[in-house]
């Protein structure tokens, strides 16, 4: 009987030793793009007008970062402005003393781990796609971010050329859109989840 | 699937009512165990609260039991051990968290959770080959809530207060048989809850559960 009795809490025990508790998931969780957005909830976006943009997507690779002209990188920024515009933002010229700057860049880089505070500076061949000028940035806010960046992260980041702190500008919004090279995605796909930045971060838009 | 409950239910008691019927002319037949253990396959569905966050009922659980019939009495005391898991896929979806911060995402959600209770039952016909009880089981569980996105896995673990009141049958499989079948259905309310998305608290997850199980009598 003590052998039965022992066998039955075994057999307990080995269930529950032997099932994992992470059940397989869909592999389309890697396919898919996700679409994570920050902003300094102490900016009033409603304060500022007119903004500035790159004139087209920094890909950032092993070997540094490299401007890209393509037909494709302008339907992305174009479609920044888009939104930007739907805001009733003004897009200006750099030289036009605008209120707000945007940054596009695209990682292509193998999967590298960077961790805040630094990780923008430290970020093996990866600098600014456009420092405007200044002395570089800064984030006003702790910003959250995927602590291992892989292979096909778009980031957008809106800067404050308002809010200066010792030459540098502070990034008010940063959209990271991660996933572009894990499946095959349509340009639709990006540019949807471009607008899909924009829509989760209602706080963007202008009062004047 | 709650009309199979329900009729299971009935059945089991309309099994216990016959032999209840039967025991004044019977009463020599069979034996009332001193104590049993039991291992069950459990399956859960969520409700209120945790089935907002999963909605898909689950096959994935173990019980483990032991019961200990108090002096002569019907009431028996005793144990509950239980390994449980409950996923869903869900499509893009957006969360919004502290300090300005959104994600949208396709996302894959599961929650395991490791029962631990104290129970105390009450057995109509404990001699019987066929003995429906009512019981209640009082306790604590370990929760992990898991949200899978993309590689990430964001999780919160808590643990609860419990509680779970509870119908179901013993089965001997002979009058005099060590061996049984053991059929529960219950109730579970819990102090759990799942905040994963700023201004929304999933809260006192609860659930219902069917298991179907083997029992080892003690005389």
């Amino acid at each position: 009987m003590k052998i039965l009795r022992l066998t039955f809490i075994a057999l307990g025990i080995l269930a529950m030793v032997s099932c994992s508790k992470y059940p397989t998931s869909s592999s389309r969780l890697l396919e898919d793009l996700a679409v994570l957005t920050q902003y300094d909830v102490n900016t009033n976006f409603g304060l500022y007008k007119k903004y500035s943009i790159v004139d087209t997507v920094y890909y950032i690779t092993d070997k540094g970062t490299q401007k890209v002209i393509s037909a494709n990188s302008q339907i992305l920024i174009n479609q920044i402005i888009g939104n930007m515009n739907a805001r009733g933002y003004q897009k200006v010229a750099k030289s036009a003393n605008p209120d707000l700057g945007i940054n596009v860049s695209v990682l292509k880089t193998t999967t590298t781990t960077v961790y805040y505070p630094g990780w923008y500076w430290g970020y093996p061949g990866y600098y600014p796609s456009d420092w405007w000028g200044y002395g570089g940035y800064y984030y006003p806010y702790y910003p959250t971010y995927y602590s291992s960046y892989s292979a096909g992260t778009m980031i957008i980041e809106m800067v404050n050329f308002k809010k200066l702190v010792d030459n540098k500008v502070p990034v008010v919004w940063n959209a990271y859109i991660r996933g572009l090279i894990t499946d095959t995605h349509t340009t639709s796909d990006i540019t949807g989840a471009i607008d899909q930045a924009f829509t989760q971060t209602p706080s963007i838009k202008t009062s004047l | 699937m709650k009309k199979i409950f329900i009729i299971l239910m009935i059945g089991l008691l309309f099994a216990g009512t016959v032999n209840a019927q039967d025991e004044g002319t019977k009463s020599s037949f069979g034996y009332k165990p001193s104590s049993y253990y039991s291992f069950g396959w459990n399956t859960l569905w969520s409700l209120g609260d945790f089935n907002k966050w999963i909605s898909n009922g689950s096959p994935a659980g173990f019980n483990l039991g032991g019961r200990y019939f108090i002096g002569g009495s019907n009431f028996a005391a005793g144990f509950n051990i239980q390994w449980q898991r409950v996923w869903q896929d869900y499509p893009q979806q957006t969360f919004y968290g502290d300090n300005g911060v959104a994600l949208t995402a396709m996302n894959y959600r599961f929650t395991w959770m490791v029962p631990f209770q104290a129970a105390i039952d009450y057995y109509f016909m404990p001699s019987k080959m066929v003995s429906p009880y009512i019981g209640l089981g009082i306790g604590g569980d370990y929760m992990e809530h898991h949200l899978l996105i993309q590689e990430l896995d964001i999780y919160k673990t808590r643990w609860d207060f419990s509680l779970t009141p509870e119908i179901g049958a013993l089965i001997k499989f002979g009058a005099f048989s060590n061996f049984g079948a053991q059929v529960a259905f219950n109730y579970k309310w819990t102090t759990n809850y799942i905040d994963f998305s700023t201004g929304t608290k999933l809260s006192n997850l609860q659930m219902i559960q069917l298991r179907i199980g083997l029992c080892y009598f003690l005389r």
